[in-house]
């Protein structure tokens, strides 16, 4: 077994296995959708509610830079997830642009929480903006969606625009709503991309 | 200067089936870089002989043995060949279709699945081997590393970025030793902070001259800095921070091979722990490489190959990709921060110079048999030995290349 001391006190990825990357392929499948979300397939009132809450939240916070709170609406067995390519393709084969589990998730907080991370001096100002959101329901107590993105990154005096479309699949862990699975499908994920080391 | 050289273009993994091509730049020419029917490879410039349109505008492909300009419909062969000319009678009779055949790149050669190419007749006639030097034993350590076959070495996807500076700003610090100390902080001080010491890159903080790490000039511009005694002193593996699914793998693998034989594959996903750099655009920075394209003077395309290893069970390479997604992440965004900085502060009016003299003349740097030099890891000998070849071949200019 691996040396487990210099990972005491974090959250251990032992979750990312075989299955869990078989999931997350399932859920790539799943976010194509073919037409509307079916009655019989859309989630309860309160469920969609509350997901929908956190999902404005998850990108208020990012925009906001509060970023502890924000790691907050991610489940402790949680993927962050830019594929590389558009479509994207099996992570397992294929390098992406970021994909973190909890704990490298945090390592990217606590990078930027450095106060010497060059890459966001000064500090990337964002705006996230989320459109035609569509939900539906996924195993016990997962509800996924899928939504369109706009985001405003003001950097060095500069605008400019990222958007695509964001695959999610949310878990209910002891009554509250958490996010498992964000993927992150810029349109040109496959082209040249600039300083993107704020969150997506 | 890419007219100049031999440049790197592609990997054989990346046109691995006759008739496949990928769309690469040389320089600021747009190339197709294809596989034949015969398995020869062709650099073909994607410039259509009758107006000059785009002829290919995919980035890659297979099954493709001809090539249609989506303009007249002009057709060509993955060898460059001119085959069809629609309605061609109107041209007059006899017309020779040799004469709109597309310009091809007139050498192309490969060391080992790494394909080059050059305009340079003079550079072309004395080979690749000629050219890369010192380089290629070095190029024989990294493909040793991962696994020893190089037909076996995969690309396996890429990250593409832009950066706001001249291209030989990203190679300034391709070989540069002195800045993970300060650029790299952010990484450094996280690390520190969450995995205590003896993590990752710490071994650049502090009295890095005195470490057995050391910095080459390998000739033609070439150059390496060698990370594998500190990194590898005892295990890379046990001294990299945690990647994505570290546990799961370390565990299944571990049952499926022993204990010793997954060691030696964790080593191997780590990273080569080698800086070897082909002038001017072909960068190993682990078990990545990194290829430079000038866009224009201010902006450069940076991008990112992914490699995996096809005769290894499958979560040694799912562990490779997580560990290349690291400093990509982690550490690269603050040294392009860095170069753009450089690149504004050059094009200050006042002030012409910039300083590359670490340890110049240093008395204890030595030169073997074969002309490389061997510095201390923090030198500037980088810089200074691909600013020697990139003026000797800006003298050396020739308009005129492709006749
Ligand atoms: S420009 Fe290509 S066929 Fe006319
Ligand atoms: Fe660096």
């Amino acid at each position: 077994m691996v040396d487990t001391k210099n990972s005491a006190g974090h959250q251990d990825s032992t979750y990312l296995n075989e299955a869990y990357y078989d999931q997350l392929m399932h859920l790539n499948e799943d976010w194509q959708l073919d037409g509307p979300v079916p009655a019989i397939n859309q989630p309860s009132l309160a469920d969609k509610l509350a997901c929908e809450a956190l999902v404005f939240a998850e990108a208020r916070l990012a925009d906001d830079l509060r970023l502890e709170q924000w790691l907050d609406c991610y489940s402790d067995k949680s993927i962050y997830w830019i594929p590389a390519n558009y479509p994207a393709g099996d992570p397992r084969q294929e390098i992406t642009l970021e994909f973190h589990d909890k704990r490298r998730l945090e390592d990217r907080v606590a990078r930027i929480r450095t106060g010497v991370a060059y890459s966001m001096l000064p500090v990337i100002r964002t705006r996230h903006v989320l459109g035609n959101i569509e939900y539906w329901q996924g195993e016990t107590n997962e509800v996924r969606a899928r939504t369109s993105f706009i985001i405003d990154a003001l950097f060095n005096e500069k605008h400019r625009t990222l958007s695509g479309w964001i695959g999610y699949s949310f878990v209910k862990n002891d009554g509250d709503w958490k996010i498992s699975v964000k993927q992150v499908n810029l349109i040109d994920a496959d082209c040249l991309q600039e300083n993107n080391t704020f969150f997506l | 200067m890419f007219s100049e050289t031999w440049v790197y273009l592609a990997h054989a993994s990346e046109i691995k089936e006759p008739n496949s091509f990928v769309a690469r730049k040389m320089g600021q020419r747009s190339v197709i870089v294809t596989r034949d029917k015969e398995n020869k490879i062709h650099a073909l410039l994607n410039r259509c002989t009758h107006r000059g349109a785009t002829v290919c505008r995919e980035k890659k492909g297979d099954k493709t043995p001809f090539f249609t300009c989506p303009y007249h419909g002009w057709t060509f062969r993955n060898t460059g060949e001119c085959a069809a000319i629609p309605h061609q009678d109107a041209y007059g009779e006899g017309l020779d279709k040799q004469q709109f055949n597309l310009k091809k790149v007139p050498f192309v050669s490969e060391y080992r699945g790494f394909i080059f190419a050059t305009l340079n007749p003079e550079k072309g006639r004395k080979g690749i081997k000629e050219h890369l030097k010192s380089a290629a034993g070095r190029l024989d350590e990294w493909i040793d590393h991962n696994g020893g076959d190089h037909r076996a070495i995969r690309i396996s996807g890429a990250q593409q970025y832009t950066v706001h500076a001249n291209w030989k700003c990203l190679y300034d610090n391709a070989g540069d030793g002195y800045h993970p100390e300060f650029s790299h902080q952010s990484l450094l001080k996280m690390t520190q902070e969450r995995y205590g010491s003896g993590m990752d890159l710490d071994y650049f903080s502090g009295g890095i001259d005195s470490t057995p790490m050391y910095s080459q000039s390998l000739g033609n511009g070439h150059s390496f800095l060698d990370q594998r005694p500190c990194m590898y002193e005892n295990s890379a593996f046990e001294r990299q921070r945690p990647q994505p699914g570290r546990e799961a793998i370390v565990e299944q693998l571990t049952k499926e091979v022993g204990e010793q034989k997954a060691k030696a594959y964790f080593e191997m996903a780590t990273g080569a722990g080698m800086n070897l750099n082909i002038f001017p655009n072909l960068l190993f920075i682990g078990n990545q490489m990194q290829v430079i394209t000038p866009l224009s003077v201010g902006l450069s395309d940076m991008t990112w190959y992914s490699t995996t290893v096809d005769n290894v069970p499958t979560v040694v390479n799912t562990l490779r990709i997580r560990t290349q997604e690291d400093f990509t992440a982690f550490g690269e965004p603050d040294d392009t921060a860095n170069f753009e900085a450089c690149f504004k502060g050059m094009q200050e009016r006042e002030i012409d110079w910039i300083d590359i003299s670490r340890h110049l003349g240093r008395a204890e740097d030595s030169t073997d048999d074969s002309g490389v030099v061997t510095s201390v890891i923090s030198s500037d000998i980088h810089m200074r030995t691909y600013y020697e070849e990139w003026k000797k071949l800006m003298q050396s200019n020739d308009a005129s290349r492709l006749g």
